[in-house]
């Protein structure tokens, strides 16, 4: 297990380089610059401007100067927030986003996994059917729908939620956690549903129930198990997605995560901040994906990394 | 187990609920729009910044609440004959917000501070106009050649490269405001207490300014909100006192919804199209300019298509500028007769129903852009047949696109004033200016600008509206519409007053 570890986090540098190399050479692809603005700067200034941030020099040495910064883990000055470093910024953003992000997966957790066996063990019957459709909703109504719409009913019309904003208070994070959890708690429930109903025609659990097991005893350790790998690999890129902040969710209540800067700075061609918010992004996937390895090496018995603990 | 989760979850939810509401006392909250791009007083750029920045410090001059200007940390100034010479007599009660008196060398910092070459200022040009100030930031002299001295502790001389009648107001700018060193120190009416990247900037009174027993209000919060809707949603949460703007379209339903707070004002700001005149077909082709012109129907497209307010345009320079009229005098003839005239004038150019032109109209992503391209777009193959390909370009690239000017034909342009004077918007079409994305290139233009700067009163504001006639007679651009400032004020806040200028200094505002 060690050694297979070892090498997994060995494999993610060059990754993570080609992730860099990547995205460093294509923001500066895209036409126009960081100071490119509605009123056009008089040469001289731009000069001066250019100058400050190095983009006057040739761009394979920007790109050996960004490498070594990276290396320090200095992430540079922000192009656009003149008075940030791309350090300050995601210091600042991502506790938020990783907070919200981390409630709204613990309460699609909470809920999804439940609900969706429970409509396992009445597959066709109507309760299945109706948590089905509800689930079916939940994912195909975006969350810029749902955002404004929670936002009317809850602090226009009722007042009894503020309409955006941060702060650490539960009031201002009710909204935004359940927005993001919506369609998670949804795809949570279809995944369960969907694999409960296979493991449950497997033939451990027709071994299991023909040994008398309880059948309470039966669903909770035997099966339930086995039934959440699917979830547990959609969960890896999942939960890197929602604890860097949703663009949609940021901007609609205002909330000062990292999420928006993933825009914001390709728009704004603010090179540094698009790479620091890619390199963190980058970094969350290989580390979740190792993660959900990990974690079905424990759920499947079939599944071992290490060679030597394959017996005969 | 289900039933019983989802009464917990209810229960939760009903303990955290707390109806927000604005909290009680003298804290003002007031939508910023984007986040600024800085604080910095050399490095600031933008409209939100500059909001905040007009609120933390003050200049040798500041604005009152109608926008108009009044004496700041200069108590009084005097002129010298040849008007080459500015001499500020700064107000001894002046004071950092750490007690340390305001002096003119703190100017004298500020300034040799924005004019150096490695500070990276955006908006040092401001700083033209004085002496040796271009030579100084193109690095092509030291800081002794700048005319800008310390006479005495509270004396400041200024020396310009000619006379400039609008130098007060240019003085109500960030970059022109003292400078304390890199300590955070403030010279106006606020001082900063916290900030939070694309959430919020936190003010408060400031008591040792020089005026402080003059303010009421105790703290000032400004909320980053770049959605005009969410920005909505927040105010009618009760979150905001004053919103920023408010969306595009739905003036009709807010007027009901709010009455008398919503405040829809003229504003010192133009919108046009701009053609490109080096290249084919606009080059060398006024009788097309101006059959595009004329079929345009600006009652309609202001009052159908944008519905904001906006108010038609035949002019570039907005009406209530110092020395133009109060009202733009407009095109007296009916929509049919300029049709009639446009028809005639598109024959003349070459063009007909058989052989039509096609043309790009180019404009950045924003939902009043699309509305605007797509109704001119129809009135141009309605009464021309016209074929318009609209090209809506991410912001970066079609402000890339529009200064290259290699592939634009027709361009969305604008402009909103920097300070009162028309000069300011006239710049844009000078053969020389970095802003002119017109191509147009005109020497009798150039001569009547070069001689308004050497005019003064009277005189200068003539050969200043030559120059702009000059600009509408060659029909360098198509004026659509005059822009409006738009804010939703609540009603207990008291002394916000619409102005042309939509500057509302936050020391001028209570809360009732």
């Amino acid at each position: 297990m060690l050694n297979f570890s070892l090498k997994r986090l060995a494999s993610a540098i060059p990754t993570l380089f080609l992730l860099i190399t990547f995205a460093f050479f294509l923001i500066r692809i895209a036409p126009g610059g960081p100071f490119d603005s509605e009123r056009a700067l008089p040469p001289e200034i731009e000069a001066n401007l250019a100058a400050k941030y190095h983009l006057d020099e040739p761009l394979l040495f920007q790109y050996g100067r960004y490498i070594w910064q990276i290396v320090r883990l200095d992430f540079g000055p922000s192009f656009h927030y003149l008075d940030w470093s791309v350090n300050d910024l995601i210091i600042q953003g991502a506790p938020v986003s990783f907070t919200l992000g981390a409630l709204a997966l613990l309460l699609a957790l909470m809920i999804g996994i439940p609900v969706g066996a429970w409509a396992a063990l009445r597959q066709n019957r109507p309760a299945d059917y109706s948590v089905m459709s509800i689930a079916m909703i939940g994912i195909s109504v975006p969350n810029f729908v749902m955002a404004p719409l929670l936002i009317l009913l809850f602090a226009i019309i009722l007042g009894w939620l503020p309409a955006g904003g941060w702060e650490y208070t539960p009031s201002r994070m009710v909204l935004p956690v359940i927005t993001l959890a919506l369609p998670m708690i949804a795809y949570i429930a279809r995944i369960t549903r969907g694999s409960m109903i296979e493991v449950l025609h497997s033939s451990f659990i027709r071994t299991a129930r023909a040994k008398g097991m309880p059948e309470k005893k039966v669903l909770i350790s035997h099966a339930l198990k086995p039934a959440l790998l699917p979830v547990i690999s959609y969960l890896g890129p999942a939960a890197a997605a929602i604890l860097t902040g949703s663009v949609v969710v940021e901007r609609i209540f205002t909330i000062p995560g990292v999420g928006s800067y993933f825009v914001q700075g390709a728009l704004n061609r603010d090179y540094t901040l698009v790479m620091g918010v890619v390199i963190l992004y980058g970094i969350l996937i290989i580390l979740f994906n190792f993660v959900v390895d990990l974690l079905y090496a424990w759920l499947d018995p079939r599944i071992r990394y290490d060679d030597a603990e394959v017996g005969p | 187990m289900l039933l019983r989760a989802v009464w917990f979850c209810l229960a939760f939810a009903l303990a955290i609920v707390s109806p927000p509401g604005l909290a009680g006392g003298q804290t003002l909250h007031r939508g910023l729009g984007p986040e600024p791009d800085a604080l910095d007083i050399h490095l600031a750029q933008s409209l939100s910044a500059l909001n905040v920045l007009r609120d933390l410090h003050e200049g040798l001059v500041t604005f009152d609440a109608r926008a108009e200007l009044i004496p700041g940390i200069a108590r009084a100034w005097t002129v010298s004959s040849d008007g080459r010479v500015w001499t500020f007599e700064l107000d001894e009660s002046a004071r950092w917000s750490d007690g340390t008196p305001i002096l003119a060398e703190h100017f004298v910092a500020g300034w040799q501070r924005a004019l150096a070459p490695a500070t990276g200022s955006p908006t040092v040009g401001l700083l033209d106009v004085v002496a040796g100030a271009r030579e100084r930031r193109t690095g092509q002299a030291g800081e002794n050649a700048v005319g800008i001295r310390a006479i005495a502790d509270h004396v400041l001389e200024v020396e310009l490269v000619r006379p400039v009648p609008w130098l007060a107001e240019l003085l109500t700018h960030p970059v022109t405001y003292p400078w304390p060193g890199e300590q955070a120190l403030f010279s106006g009416p606020f001082k900063l207490d916290g900030r939070v990247p694309g959430s919020h900037i936190m003010l408060s009174a400031n008591p040792r300014f020089r005026q402080a027993d003059r303010i009421e209000l105790q703290a000032v919060h400004w909320h980053v909100i770049e959605e005009p809707n969410v920005e909505l949603s927040r105010y009618r949460a009760g979150q905001l006192h004053i919103t920023e703007t408010i969306p595009p379209g739905r003036l009709g339903w807010l007027r009901e919804l709010f009455g008398d707070e919503l405040r829809i004002a003229p504003y010192l700001g133009s919108f046009f199209l701009v053609f490109n005149h080096q290249r084919a077909p606009f080059a060398d082709n006024l009788a097309l300019r101006r059959a595009l012109s004329l079929s345009i129907d600006r009652e309609l497209l202001t009052e159908r298509v944008l519905g904001a307010g906006e108010v038609p345009a035949w002019q570039l320079i907005p009406p209530g500028m110092p020395g133009w009229p109060a009202v733009d005098p407009g095109d007296p003839r009916s929509q049919a007769e300029r049709v009639a005239e446009a028809r005639q004038l598109y024959r003349q150019a070459g063009y007909s129903e058989r052989r039509p032109l096609r043309v790009e109209l180019r404009f950045n992503t924003s939902l009043a852009h699309r509305r605007m391209a797509a109704a001119v777009a129809a009135m141009w193959r309605e009464h021309l047949g016209v074929q318009t390909r609209q090209v809506n370009e991410e912001w970066k690239v079609f402000v890339a696109n529009r200064r290259q000017g290699r592939i634009t034909q027709v361009v969305r342009g604008g402009w909103i004033a920097d300070w009162r004077d028309a000069a300011n918007f006239l710049q844009l079409f000078e053969s020389d200016s970095p802003l002119n994305y017109s191509f147009w290139h005109d020497a009798e233009f150039d001569r009547l600008m070069a001689s308004a700067r050497e005019a003064n009163g009277q005189e200068r504001f003539d050969r200043l509206r030559a120059a702009e006639q000059r600009v509408l007679d060659q029909q360098v651009i198509i004026p659509l519409y005059y822009y409006v400032s738009r804010h939703l004020v609540h009603a207990d806040v008291e002394g916000f007053e619409d102005n042309l200028m939509d500057i509302h200094l936050s020391r001028w505002l209570a809360l009732r």
